[in-house]
């Protein structure tokens, strides 16, 4: 009985073994890369030859790679990103889910249809008005955070409030019902009922969010000149770029130390993001 | 009941200064950024701002309104970065609007005149003296053949009589009454201003200063015809007609351009150079044919490896968890580095994936190799996410069913081939469809692997073989070479109408828009 239940589960398990390998072959290469430190791309070899951490020290210490900047860059760009949409998308996902108005269901109907435009396929455009912009006011033009930021938010602003609104549509209209006969107004139902009980969505939006912002490359790479202001994304890419060979070895210790807390996170909030999947396309 | 009012009174006088003073910093300082933009005369920006604030004002000042309260801040957002760069891609798609063709009419034509500047026929010059008459920067001026001479003031240059003239022992004109004379050291500091100098002459003819102490006379030698529109070229007698297309090109030769030119407003001419421009056209019809089959393939492929493993794994297994773990790793992983790690492992020389395979195979200059990189890149990528939705599907299946087919003696297989996925399909549609446009736009995957290549740049070819149509935009519009902003909006324009009908299709299917209350 044991010997047929083996042989019955054995081609799942060679199934699963073989995309197993698939998925690790780049994650050991990188982490062999990023310990070997002759650091070219030329002397990386899949066998473990030699062990060093001069990679990530010149990761650290190099003056032509602020990589730690980089770092910075995208993850406060992305953390302002997800807090500020999730807010704003908040706020309007509530409207359309708990207030009644002239213009409501045409309202939805033009989120949903814009939501499912990308945002970034307006470049051309976007890179015209930004650098109108740039020329009266800098600080939110081409070439900077703020500019970045603001596209970013408009971007995703639809998608989240979409999401979030699909959640609280599933919160029982008793509730506000019986805080308005309390007397509660509707930014006190929204501030003492739906927050604290989305809770955990609204982070799990904020966290998909995060990790969307954090990966955009298009017009981060668009807007983004100056090495200093560059995001994790656009500076990797435009110091392999150059010299994709002799930059491996900082490069897979770069990436390495990048995606470790991006990882962590997604790991830990894996049951909320899948149950997020299922229903309704978030990621892929 | 007086220390409750007070209660109630203190809880609701807080937030109200709050609220006021949110309210007067936002305003400050969206007032005076609307200040700047108007004082830059950028009197679109100015007013857009100007809304904005009226809108925040009369919302957020009153009682009613209150789905707006909730509403204003997304709705500006969603506007200003959203709706209005759609629209603006679609106008602008109806411009010819690229390299040469990037200022405005007027911009263009006095660039054009800048260059039709040309000595008359005699090449008449002048010895100037430089000074300041009435508060300007003018000249005297001395014609080199006749001596006579003239003060060039204010635009124009007027004949003066011999008598109110100082003479220097050349007969050359130095002094005037109310004439102050510039030293040549302050002369240099005025440059920018002394080459500008124009003094009329009537008849067309005009000075202008060549050194600091000499003009001469020159002609414009292009006319403007304003009832015809037509641009003279006198010296060479070259009619110059404007083509419709951005550019004056000669009347009896089209093909002969006068740079620069501007942006011209020709609703269907990037759409139908797609179309025709054998030029154009080809790269196009490549790229619009891989972008869909990349889309196509690269679903179905990560779809079948991810459902695959959603049915391997739905038993109870042993390692299972481990697994599950290991293999949603690559979705985990942020994806732009994934891809740059793939890139450096696919190098011919030094790559892992030739190391493993033992042969030093060029991926990126075959483009059939090249194809075959990014399909399998993606489908490292993008079957985790195939295998978590497809085994979520797999697990709402009702239970039920199988057992009634069970006892019906239909076999495992039979179950899953003939009643599992036809419903998991049909569940998981919607994904797939959002899927295909996701990919149909995945600028991601070929501009950091092959950055769209291998492409022969020698053969004139403006698209390697793995550019998916976003990918041909962004190079359209922010090449190297040439940098074609109109085509590059029509193309986009063209991925709006596709990536929005295959949306809209699916919602359709999925009857959400009907189900929107």
């Amino acid at each position: 009985m044991k010997r047929t239940n083996f042989r019955a589960a054995a081609w799942r398990h060679t199934y699963a073994w073989i995309l197993i390998l698939f998925s690790i072959f780049p994650i050991y290469v990188v982490i062999v890369s990023s310990f070997d430190p002759t650091g070219g791309l030329a002397s990386s070899s899949l066998i473990p030859q030699r062990f060093s951490w001069v990679n990530y020290e010149t990761l650290f210490n190099s003056p032509t790679i602020p990589f730690m900047t980089w770092i910075w860059n995208s993850s406060y760009l992305a953390a302002l990103n997800a807090v500020l949409s999730i807010v704003v998308g908040a706020f309007s996902a509530f409207a359309f889910s708990r207030l009644r108005f002239k213009g409501r269901k045409a309202g939805l109907q033009t989120l949903l249809l814009i939501q499912v435009f990308p945002a970034f396929l307006a470049l051309a455009a976007i890179y015209v008005m930004m650098e109108r912009i740039y020329t009266i006011f800098p600080g939110i033009g081409l070439g900077s955070h703020g500019g970045l930021l603001l596209i970013y938010l408009g971007g995703s602003m639809g998608v989240n409030a979409w999401l979030l609104k699909g959640f609280i549509d599933s919160i029982p209209m008793e509730l506000d019902e019986a805080a308005k006969i309390d007397g509660a107004s509707p930014f006190q139902i929204f501030w003492q009922i739906f927050v604290p009980l989305s809770a955990p969505v609204l982070a799990v939006t904020a966290l998909l969010s995060f990790i969307g912002t954090f990966n955009e490359f298009v017009l981060a790479s668009l807007f983004l000149q100056d090495v200093n202001l560059r995001t994790v994304a656009v500076g990797l890419q435009s110091f392999v770029g150059a010299q994709f060979g002799a930059n491996w070895g900082p490069f897979a210790a770069g990436s390495i130390l990048a995606s470790v807390p991006l990882v962590a996170l997604f790991l830990f909030a894996q049951r909320y993001i899948v149950g997020g999947l299922v229903s309704g396309s978030v990621k892929g | 009941m007086s220390k409750n009012y007070q209660r109630t009174g203190s809880v609701k006088l807080w937030p109200l200064i709050v609220k006021i003073l949110i309210m007067s910093l936002f305003a400050s300082g969206l007032g005076y950024m609307m200040y700047v933009a108007f004082l830059a005369g950028e009197n679109l920006i100015g007013g857009v701002l100007a809304v904005i604030l009226v809108a925040a004002f009369v919302v957020y000042s009153q009682k009613g309104l209150v789905p707006l309260k909730f509403l204003l801040p997304g709705i500006v957002l969603l506007a200003i970065f959203v709706v209005t760069p759609i629209l603006y891609t679609v106008l602008m798609s109806g411009f010819v609007y690229k390299t040469g063709n990037e200022i405005t009419r007027d911009q263009a034509l006095t660039q054009i005149y800048e260059t039709g500047y040309v000595p008359d026929e005699n090449y008449t010059a002048f010895y100037m003296t430089l000074g300041r008459y009435e508060g300007e920067v003018s000249a005297l001026l001395t014609e080199q053949m006749t001596m006579t001479a003239y003060l060039g003031t204010k635009g124009t240059a007027t004949v003066l009589d011999a008598a109110e003239v100082q003479l220097d022992e050349y007969g050359t004109a130095v002094g005037l009454e109310g004439f102050e004379p510039i030293s040549f050291e302050e002369a240099a500091t005025l440059e920018a201003e002394i080459i500008d100098l124009r003094f009329d002459m009537g008849e067309g003819k005009f000075i202008r200063p060549e050194s600091l102490d000499a003009a001469s006379l020159m002609i414009q030698a292009f006319t403007l015809d304003p009832a015809s529109g037509e641009l003279y070229d006198s010296v060479n007698d070259i009619t110059y007609v404007d083509n419709g297309e951005g550019n004056f090109v000669n009347k009896a030769n089209p093909e002969e351009k006068l740079f620069p030119g501007w942006r011209a407003f020709s609703p269907l001419e990037n759409y139908v150079g797609l179309v025709t421009d054998p030029v154009i056209r080809g790269p196009f019809i490549n790229v619009f044919i891989w972008t869909f089959s990349f889309a196509l393939i690269t679903v179905v492929t990560m779809f079948a490896a991810g459902l695959a493993l959603a049915i391997a794994l739905d038993k109870k297994l042993r390692f299972k968890g481990f697994y599950k773990s290991v293999l949603i790793l690559p979705y985990a992983i942020p994806s732009f580095m994934s891809i740059l790690i793939w890139n450096g492992m696919f190098n011919r020389d030094f790559g892992a994936v030739n190391q493993l395979l033992g042969a030093p195979i060029d991926w990126y200059n075959d483009p059939t190799l090249a194809k075959l990189v990014i399909l399998i890149v993606n489908l490292w990528l993008g079957f985790p996410y195939f295998y978590l939705i497809s085994s979520g599907a797999l697990q709402a299946l009702p239970g039920e069913l199988e057992e009634a087919a069970a006892i019906d003696g239909a076999s495992p297989g039979q179950i899953m081939a003939r009643i599992k996925l036809p419903l998991l399909l049909q569940i998981l549609s919607p994904l797939l469809i959002a899927s295909f446009a996701f990919n149909f736009n995945n600028f991601n995957i070929v501009y950091l692997l092959t950055n769209g290549g291998p492409i022969n740049v020698l053969a004139g070819e403006t698209a390697g073989a793995t550019d998916i149509l976003i990918t041909y935009a962004y190079k359209t519009a922010f090449g190297s070479a040439e940098q074609n902003l109109g085509l590059a909006s029509a193309i986009s324009v063209i991925m709006f109408f596709i990536v929005g009908g295959l949306s809209l299709w699916s919602l359709r299917r999925s009857k959400v828009l009907e189900s929107v209350m």
